[in-house]
This record gives C-alpha cells, structure tokens and sequence, in this order.
C-alpha cells in the first residue's frame, strides 16, 4: 500500500516535472531573464544581511520604505482572488470559473512575495520564530501585526488547499467534491477582504500617524486591491491565451474589466473624499498630504509620482468605463497597465511614505529607495513571477489533461458538451456469427431495412462490419469498370483495392471494424463519417460488444435537433 | 524543579536543534550565539544569571574592560515621573551627550535617545521645529528649546503593537526593549509619537574607550544590529537610586526626577506646584514626562 502511495507520488512528481519545467524557448528565455533579477536580488540581500539596513535608504525619520510598499501592493493582488471567486461561485458565471484556479495561484504566489518583502525589512529576520505561537511569543491578539501574520498565513494555506484540492481531483479526472470544496471556497471570500483589511489596520491603527489614522484607509484598501489584482489577471490570461493552449472566453475578460471600472469609481471617489476632508478643514493633518499632492517646504520628490498615479488611475478608469474601449483588445490592455502601475505607485510608495513625513517631531526626511532596495524587491518580484510561472504551467497542464495520471478517464471539454453516441444510436443491434452465408445476410439487410451489420464473434466482441457495399464488392470485383463506375459512390476507399471472395461473412466483412464509444460526441462521430464514407458506425462498449449504431440518418436526426 | 523542560521549551528546542544545524554551517559570526535562547521575561531566575554572566564575560572580552550586567528588577510602590522646565532650558545638549556616554548608543550612526527642538518664541508647532541648531552660543535670542526623548507613556502604543512582545512596561513604569527578541520589524517606531525608538541599521561601534561597563539587561549593555533601542530612564542607575545621566548633566536644574507615588518626591512637587502640560495629551498616551515653567521669560 504504502509502496502504491509512493509510486503514486513518484508518477506524479515525474508528470509535473515535466509539464513545468520543459518548455519553448520563449519558456526558458523567461525563466533564465527572471533567474538573473533573482540572482542579483539575492546577491544585494547577502550584502544587506551583512552590513544591516543602513545599506537602504530608511532612517529613522522614515523607518518603513520600498519593502513594506511592495507588500502592502502585493497584499492587495493577492486579495483579488475573492473578485473572481465571487461570480464564479456565488453566480456561477461560468467563463469567470474556469479560471478562478489562476486567480488563487496568483494570491499565493502574491503572499509568498509579500511574506519575502517582510523577510527583507526585518532586522532580525533569523527571530521570525518569536511570532510563532507555541515557539515564541507571538502578541495576539494586541498587536495588529500579530493578526496580519495569522491571516496572510491562514490565506496562504486557504489558497493553497483549494487549488490543491482542484488539482488532485483534476489529476484523477474526477470533479472537485462540492461539499468539501464549497466550504473552504465560501471562507475564502470574507478571508481575502479581512486580509486586506487586517492589513489596513495596521497603518490605520496608529495614531501618531495622521496620514494613516483615518477610517477611510481600509475601504480604500479594499477598492484599490479590486482594481490592481484583475488588472493583472486580465493580462496574465491574454498572455496565456497567446502562449499556450489554454482557453479562456473575451466574455470573461470583459467582464473583469467591468468590475475593475466600478471598483476604480469607488477608488476615486474615496479619494476625493479624502482629499476634500484634509484640505477643507486645513489642520495639520493635512502635512502629509500635502507633501504628497504639492510638496511641503520646498519638498517634493513624491509629488511627479503621485501625479503620474492619479493621471493613470483616471485614464483607466474612462478606458473601463467605455463599452467600446473595454472590449477593445488594445485599449482595455493599456487600461490594465495604467492601473497596475497606478495603485502600485499610490498603494505603494504613495501610501507609506507621507505617513512618516513630516515625522513625529515635524523633521522632513525625504526618502527615495536605494540601490539595494530595488534590487532586492526586483529580485522578490521575479521570484513571485517565476513561481506563478510554474504554477499556472501545472493549472494548464491538469486543465487540458496533459498532466494526468494514466487511469484516469480522457478530458471533457465544455464546448464538447450536447449529444453524444449514446443519445442518438439506435439501440436495436442485429448481428451476424462470421460463418453465417452471405445469402443469410443479404435477406436480413432487406428483412430489417439496414446497409449494414456488425459481425461479432463466440463472446459477442465485434470483429468485422459487413456492409452492402462488401456485398456489392463481391459481385463486381472481377469487373474493373463497374467498380470505377460505383466506387465513388458506394465504396469505402480502403475496400476497393483489395481482392476479397467467399460465401460467408467472416469472408468479406471488413475488418478490423471502426468503431465508436457511447461517449464519443456527435461531432467526432460526423468527422469519422464523412472521412471514411462510411454510411453507420458500430457503438460498442468496453468490452468490445455492440451496443448500438448510429447511421447517417440518426445523426441528420441529431443535428436537426440541434438547430431547433 | 530547575531542570523541568515546559512543552514550550520542549518545541523550542525541537527547532533550535533542526535549525541550528541548518544555519550553524553560515553562520558564524553573523547570527551571534544568542539565536535560541528563551525570553528574558519567561526565564527562572536561575537562567537570568546564567544569561548576565555569559553576557558579561562576552561584553568583558569586546571591549577589554570588566563589565557588569545586572537585572535589577522594579521596586514595590514605585513609578518614575520625569519633570522638564521649559523656562530653564537653554538648548546646551549637555543632556544629550551625557545620555551618550551612559548609555553606550552607537557612535558611528550617532544614535541619541534624547533630541532637542530649537523653538521660535511664542511658537508650539513641531512642524516648525529647528532640528540641527547649531549656534556658537546658546541660548539664541528669541528661542527656547523643548529636549525630547522617550515619554515613558503609561499606555504606551509602541508596546501594543509589537507582534512578539519583546518590549513592555516594567511595573515601576519604564518601558524596555529586551533586544535579543527583538526581530526589528520596527512597528514601534511607526507607533511612537515622540520619534523615542531609535533603530540599528547597522552594527553598533563604540570605541573601547568611550564604552560604559556598567549595565542594566534591559538599558544600557551594548546592542546589537537590526534591533529598537530606547530611552530608560536610565533604568541601571534609577534602579539603584540614582538619578538619570540627563538629570545630573543638566547646568541649570532644568531636569527633575522622581517617584509619582511618593507625595515627597521632586517629580510630585513640581506636577503639585506647577502647571505642567504632557506632549500630544490628545493621542491618550499618558506620557510620565511633565513640561513646565518654573518662572517667566
């Protein structure tokens, strides 16, 4: 048992390996330029561990900078999730749910990035295990920290099951079990929005910070995540679209980009009620702001940054709002990039700089990251991106049945859904024994009005088809012109060179016969049809036996339905 | 029963030996010998001594002088109040340098736990504050100063948002850093509304002889990298009776200090015989720090 279980694993880790790891050279030239920003990110990081954070720009005046940004960013890509998951389970919006596993591969990936954004600001990052419960003394539940690390983690594992589970039972060619999934997937919703919220907290929960200490800050959390996070997804899928056979619907895109254009409405709108709220009551609450949006005693290293956030937030939100600039391929993907590059600049650096300027004692220190820092956080951003790079290749991979494991039954495609032999055969199956006389069959061909019958043998396993056309064949053969005359018409192609005489109908039935499943869907039974001209096709089940046969008229039957 | 091993220390242990021999091979040097190690608060009084002597000989060998660590805990029926006079203070930065040489900060980023504001008269504005005053003579025409450092708040928001408990109010009220837990996420110095928590972004340097070899476990020993350091009312010395290093600096008697519960002491005669304000009272930090003026301009 325990061997089966190992073998399993084995045969699964070899399948793996080989849907994630061989690819195009477009694969590996990806892969390898990601591979060299990792390398260098780890390089500047052994230096940093080295000499300590003063090899950043953070001080003590500005004690959070370009790590925490990327991870507050990347918290709110990883919260996206929920927004394809919503419709997919809750609505059922189909096209929306076959890629809701790319969605939640994302959010991992994204946590594991934000959790090394963590790793790299830490200055002590070998104590992690202080806040771990059991091990350490973990400040749950005073410190809003403490929250945030037990919900990244519990959002990590929650992502991580799910699509897990999905994968196995892709694997096996087994559909998910609702009862257990659907729980797990329900929990993930509230969990996505508290994990940003949580994470809002944070900030929001200091007082000494103004900038950050207004209820405003996690709702607008909330909407900036709903527009960066499907922003990305729609891009990754066009992406995937155009490199892999990985299918995935226009109607799906579109409809993300229309929830990204109402949650930028919401986005904007919270800003400017922010924005009204400081600037109309001028307090000294109204410092960071300021020297965010204009600068604050002749400092203004923010102010381009900022601007170049609102100009792109503002400019994707009319490309999303627009029918017509939505669903243009162009337009809705220059949206995306606007989006991304806009809440990341305003989640990002826009978020947690002003919070320390002007600091506690009103000293300005204007921060820019340094070398290091953006060598590190290009190096971490490359991981997250070579991870999800592995991770969608696996999806794929068990989504279109190439990573399968070998007992599993073949993939059924959506779109090859509707009848299939089953539904259209005719159940009534009259067949012969291979030494019955072709005088026996003849009259059974006209008894029971059929072209053609199957011939099975001592078990009822099919070894032949007899045709009238075999039964033509027999009579003209020894003259050449009548079978060029009639060939075309009546003669499967492959009959008619060969030389076949007898009186029974083991003699010239023609054999092997083609055959078809119950399962095979009325369009392959058309191809197979009019690519072999043959006028029926024998059904037979797993061990061979007829169970039915479909001729030309079942499936004019079938296709007429259809289009009624 | 000393040797008794909690289901904690037990866990701990488990991890400390699986990565201890994962690290161990990179290490050396980099992550000092005090990565496993129990939490200064949960040790038995037995492991406290242990910890001070190694630390003590380890202090002794760095620097070449005999150091001594102690761990002298809070006494009963005492909460420390510190008194500022505004009216007296005449921006010297004695204090500041005098909390140096005490405290053994890192000379080399110039970590001071105490910073003075250069004010404008008639002026409270922080925004308008004038950090790095540098005058021939002080005090300057027109000016007055206001030195801040760690406001030793009784609901203190640095301490409520750390995610490992690795600093906390001490019942005599000082807040203090146990630095070997500390996992330098800097979250305190975010919450701080006195800019009190001061970071080592890098290795501390001290010269041999600047160094102070008398040192309180939670004050004054020298830190390492990546970890919060912090005013302590100079808890080495307080502890023993003695007054703060700024205290005893200060030319003009600006500096007072005390126990709050003790109707006798200087801190209560001057909240009793002064109007003293706390900073940012509005943030409901409760600050132990009073400002006051003694006389007029």
């Amino acid at each position: 048992m325990a061997v089966t279980a190992f073998q399993e694993i084995i045969l699964f880790l070899r399948g793996l390996s080989r849907v994630v790891f061989v690819g195009s050279k477009a694969f590996y030239g990806w892969m390898s330029f990601l591979t060299i920003f990792v390398l260098l990110g780890v390089w500047a990081y052994l230096f940093q561990w080295r000499e300590g954070l003063y090899v950043t720009n953070m001080r003590d005046q500005v004690s959070w900078g370009f790590y925490i940004s990327n991870f507050t960013f990347l918290v709110g890509v990883a919260a996206a999730a929920v927004l394809l998951i919503i419709p997919a389970y809750l609505y059922s919006f189909k096209a929306i749910k076959k890629i809701v596993v790319f969605g939640e591969f994302l959010a991992v990936s994204a946590i594991l990035a934000a959790l090394l954004f963590i790793g790299a600001d830490f200055g002590r990052p070998e104590r992690f295990w202080h806040a771990i419960p059991g091990l350490g003394t973990l400040n749950f539940p005073s410190s809003v920290l403490a929250w945030d690390m037990i919900v990244l983690n519990g959002y990590l594992c929650l992502n991580l099951f799910i699509s897990l589970y999905v994968g196995y039972y892709h694997y096996y060619g087994k559909e998910p079990k609702k009862a257990i999934l659907l729980p797990f997937i329900l929990l993930s919703i509230p969990w996505a929005a508290g994990l940003h919220t949580v994470t809002a907290f944070v900030y929001n929960g200091l007082a000494a910070r103004p900038f950050w200490n207004a209820s405003i800050l996690a709702p607008r959390f909330l909407a900036s995540a709903f527009c960066s996070g499907p922003a990305l997804m729609i891009i990754i899928f066009q992406v995937l679209r155009k490199l892999t056979d990985f299918r995935i619907e226009n109607k799906a895109i579109a409809k993300l980009a229309e929830m990204i254009a109402y949650a930028m409405a919401i986005n904007l709108f919270l800003l400017g009620a922010e924005i009204f709220k400081e600037y109309y009551s001028d307090t000294h609450h109204l410092s960071p702001l300021r020297y965010l949006y204009q600068g604050l005693h002749g400092h203004n290293r923010l102010v381009p940054w900022i601007w170049t956030a609102t100009a792109f937030n503002i400019i994707a939100f009319l490309l999303f709002l627009t029918p017509r600039t939505r669903n243009n391929l162009l337009t809705l993907n220059i949206g995306c990039a606007l989006v991304f590059i806009g809440v990341w600049i305003e989640k990002g650096m826009g978020l947690i700089i002003p919070g320390f300027i002007p600091d506690t004692l009103g000293e300005i220190y204007e921060y820019m990251p340094s070398r290091f820092e953006v060598m590190i956080s290009a190096g971490i951003w490359s991981f997250g991106a070579m991870l999800y790079t592995m991770f969608v290749r696996a999806a794929i991979a068990l989504d279109t049945g190439r990573l399968r494991h070998p007992d599993a039954p073949p993939v059924v495609h959506e779109e090859e859904k509707g009848p299939r032999a089953r539904d259209i055969m005719s159940t009534r199956v009259i067949a012969v024994r291979p030494e019955t006389s072709i005088e026996e069959v003849s009259k059974l061909l006209v008894s029971h009005r059929i072209s053609g019958l199957p011939v099975v043998d001592g078990d009822g396993k099919i070894i032949g088809v007899l045709s009238e056309s075999d039964i033509i064949f027999r009579e003209i053969h020894h003259e050449p012109h009548l079978v060029e005359k009639l060939g075309d018409m009546v003669l499967p192609r492959n009959l008619r060179a060969s030389d076949r005489t007898g009186s029974t109908a083991g003699e010239i039935m023609t054999s092997p016969p083609l055959t078809a499943q119950e399962e095979t869907p009325l369009k392959e039974l058309v191809q197979i049809i009019t690519e072999r001209k043959i006028k029926r096709i024998v059904v037979v089940d797993k061990d061979a036996r007829p169970v039915g046969v479909v001729s030309r008229i079942d499936i004019v039957k079938a296709l007429e339905h259809i289009s009624a | 029963m000393e040797n008794k091993v909690s289901r904690r220390d037990f866990l701990r242990l488990s991890a400390v030996g699986l990565g201890a021999s994962v690290l161990s091979g990179c290490s050396n040097g980099l992550l000092g010998d005090d990565l496993f190690r129990t939490k200064f608060q949960e040790m038995s009084p037995n492991q406290v001594k242990e910890v001070l002597k190694r630390l003590e000989e380890k202090y002794s060998g760095k620097y070449g002088t005999q150091f001594s660590v102690t761990a002298t805990p809070a006494k009963e029926n005492v909460l420390f109040g510190y008194g500022l006079d505004l009216s007296r203070c005449i921006g010297c930065r004695r204090c500041v340098h005098a909390c140096v040489k005490e405290n053994n900060p890192s000379r080399e980023t110039q970590i001071q736990w105490i910073r003075d504001l250069r004010m404008k008269k008639g002026v409270l504005d922080l925004e308008k504050a004038e950090h790095y005053y540098s005058p021939e003579q002080v005090p300057e025409e027109g000016h007055y100063y206001i030195p801040v450092q760690c406001q030793q708040c009784e609901n203190p928001p640095c301490v409520k948002v750390c995610p490992v408990k690795a600093t906390w109010k001490e019942p005599d009220g000082i807040v203090v850093v146990d630095y070997d837990w500390c996992i330098g996420c800097r979250t305190c110095m975010a919450a701080c509304p006195y800019r009190a928590r001061k970071f080592n972004w890098k290795e501390p340097v001290i010269p041999k002889d600047e160094i102070n070899p008398q040192t309180h476990y939670l004050g004054n020993r020298p830190r390492m990298r990546g970890v919060v350091e912090k005013c302590t009312f100079c808890i080495q010395r307080t502890r023993e009776g003695r007054y703060p290093a700024c205290v005893e600096a200060c030319p003009v008697g600006a500096r007072k200090f005390g126990n709050l519960l003790d109707p006798k002491s200087e801190i209560r005669y001057v909240i009793e015989n002064f109007r003293v304000f706390r900073l940012k009272e509005e943030l409901n930090t409760e600050p132990k720090f009073y400002y006051f003026f003694s006389m007029g301009a």
